[in-house]
């Protein structure tokens, strides 16, 4: 059992939350209430870094399934980055994997969401 | 030498002693008289039948009466309050005949202005050279400040008595109301899951339910259930989550699943109708997801034909009669109720004597294994259920049984397990396992 960490930073495409440690029944509502609080503006593009992601149960899942209405509700898009084996063999599992943007690193997926704002 | 010094010191001190007595009396002006009257305490005499024969001033005073009107004319009874009265009798009296004295007991006076004055008092019969007693004296002591501490004394005992009898109660009402969530709980977890596989003629059916915790509702279900005189459904499956919001939701999937099936028991129409359902019913704020397995058996010639679709759920596993095992996939069937349209996908297999189709909730897979915690896995199911003999359902369920509780802690999530099959055609007549 790891203990779940959460850190914010700004990236130019919007907010990036690096997701550390086990996110499972007891530690999930910890994301939800942060995800609660964050604002984004029309077009931003939240990304969940889970480079450091060490366990992640169905309660995990659901978290990152109200991360992606949270963002959805404030016309904002949301973006998996880094999304370990396990992890991604379930958002496999349960098709999520066509549901979430997925890139191997946050650079990437910052990288992606400009160029679709350049686009746009 | 040591005598000598003795000796004459002696008339000194004699004379010294004097010295004191003498400041001593004239410092105090004292007299018996004065020491009488005016003591700290009070001090009465009576006859032996109790008529007040002597009484100080001191008493007098407590008392609020005149010499004249209690000497020769009260007994001592006569002070008392009517408890104090019932108590000399019964208690003070014959002690004091007894012994001869009597010290130390509590009783209520009776003021004159009816104000009740506790006391504490010592009794000693006075006798004459022969022993025949002549008269008792008595002294009264002032016990306001001691009973008012024994009366607190009393308040906080009583007090802390209450307290812990209120504690006392509080634990077994708590306890009682335990013992009635676990109840209700139990309940309400029986209600999503069938009592009792329904009995099919040519086929056998296992199932099994491990509960992680009874404090908390689980959100795995499955069941079986008879669609028209040839087939039959089943499912399998997982609401996100725990506790009774999650209970809701399975007991909202559950009977979805049973209703769409009578409607249209194609396995993807069904999960496409939960999915609407689940979608609909928790799209605003608490959502609620769920993967399951949802499928129909058809009885054949010589085996029965599955149909199945799994909405995000893990592959369902087929152990075959010849001692393999296969996995039977369904890649692209999303997670239950996530989007307004979802896409499922449709397999299908057909089951021969011997053969058994095995659905499971990823509590089993997802179990911590080994001292390092590894996730127990597919694979690991995969050889596991090869490795069984093809003894039927029921036989594969035992087995998984005893490979969960091998798991210990390391399996912390509900776990449920519904296998199906034709018996063996070999097999001892499994009928009085069912």
């Amino acid at each position: 059992m790891t203990p779940l960490t959460i850190t914010s930073r700004d990236a130019a495409t919007g907010p990036v939350l690096e997701i550390t440690g086990d996110l499972d029944y007891t530690s999930a509502p910890e994301l939800r209430q942060l995800l609660d609080q964050l604002t984004l503006m029309a077009g931003q593009q939240l990304v969940l870094d889970l480079t450091g992601l060490a366990f992640c149960d169905s309660s995990g899942i659901s978290a990152l399934l109200a991360a992606r209405s949270r963002a959805m509700e404030q016309d904002a898009t949301v973006a998996l980055a880094a999304v370990p084996a396990n992890t991604a063999r379930i958002l496999r599992i349960v098709g999520l994997d066509r549901v979430f943007a997925l890139y191997p690193d946050a650079a990437a997926a910052v990288a992606r969401a400009s160029v679709t704002d350049l686009t746009a | 030498m040591m005598g000598c010094t003795d000796q004459t010191s002696e008339p000194g001190g004699e004379r010294d002693a004097h010295a004191a007595d003498a400041v001593f009396t004239s410092l105090l002006e004292d007299s018996a008289e004065e020491l009488y009257e005016q003591a700290p305490c009070g001090y009465l005499s009576t006859l032996m039948d109790g008529t007040i024969a002597k009484i100080n001033a001191t008493l007098l005073d407590w008392l609020g009466l005149e010499g004249s009107q209690v000497v020769g004319r009260m007994r001592f009874t006569d002070l008392l309050t009517v408890g104090g009265k019932l108590y000399h009798e019964t208690h003070f009296a014959p002690l004091l005949q007894m012994q001869g004295e009597v010290s130390g007991i509590a009783l209520d006076l009776k003021a004159a202005d009816g104000a009740r004055l506790p006391v504490l008092v010592t009794s000693k019969v006075k006798t004459s050279q022969q022993g025949e007693p002549l008269l008792i004296r008595t002294t009264v002591f002032d016990a306001r400040d001691r009973r008012a501490y024994e009366a607190e004394l009393l308040r906080g005992r009583t007090a802390a008595e209450e307290a812990r009898r209120q504690a006392e109660e509080a634990r077994r009402q708590a306890e009682a109301d335990r013992a009635r969530l676990q109840e209700a709980l139990a309940v309400l977890q029986q209600s999503l899951l069938p009592s009792a596989l329904p009995e099919i003629p040519g086929l056998e059916a296992g199932s099994y339910y491990h509960t992680a915790s009874p404090d908390l509702l689980g959100g795995d279900f499955y069941d079986l259930f008879a669609l028209d005189g040839k087939r039959w459904a089943f499912f399998l499956g997982d609401v996100c989550g725990k506790g009774p919001q999650a209970a809701a939701a399975t007991s909202l999937t559950r009977y979805t699943l049973r209703a769409a099936a009578l409607h249209d028991p194609d396995p993807v129409s069904v999960l496409s109708t939960l999915n609407m359902v689940l979608h609909e019913r928790y799209s605003s704020g608490d959502s609620r997801y769920c993967t399951a397995v949802f499928g129909v058996l058809e009885h054949g010639e010589d085996h029965v034909s599955v149909q199945l679709a799994s909405g995000g759920h893990p592959a369902a596993l087929v152990q075959r009669a010849d001692g393999s095992a296969e996995f039977l996939p369904t890649p692209g069937g999303m997670l239950i109720g996530v989007l307004p349209r979802a896409e499922f996908t449709a397999t299908r297999t057909e089951l021969r004597p011997g053969d058994t189709l095995l659905l499971y909730t990823d509590g089993l897979t997802e179990a911590r294994t080994g001292p390092e915690r590894e996730l127990y896995g597919e694979e690991a199911l995969h050889a596991f259920t090869a490795a069984q003999p093809a003894a039927g359902p029921q036989a594969l369920v035992t087995a998984l049984t005893g490979l969960l509780a091998g798991f210990g802690d390391g399996l912390d999530d509900d776990t449920a397990l519904l296998a199906l099959g034709m018996p063996p055609v070999s097999a001892p007549a499994p009928d009085s396992e069912t």
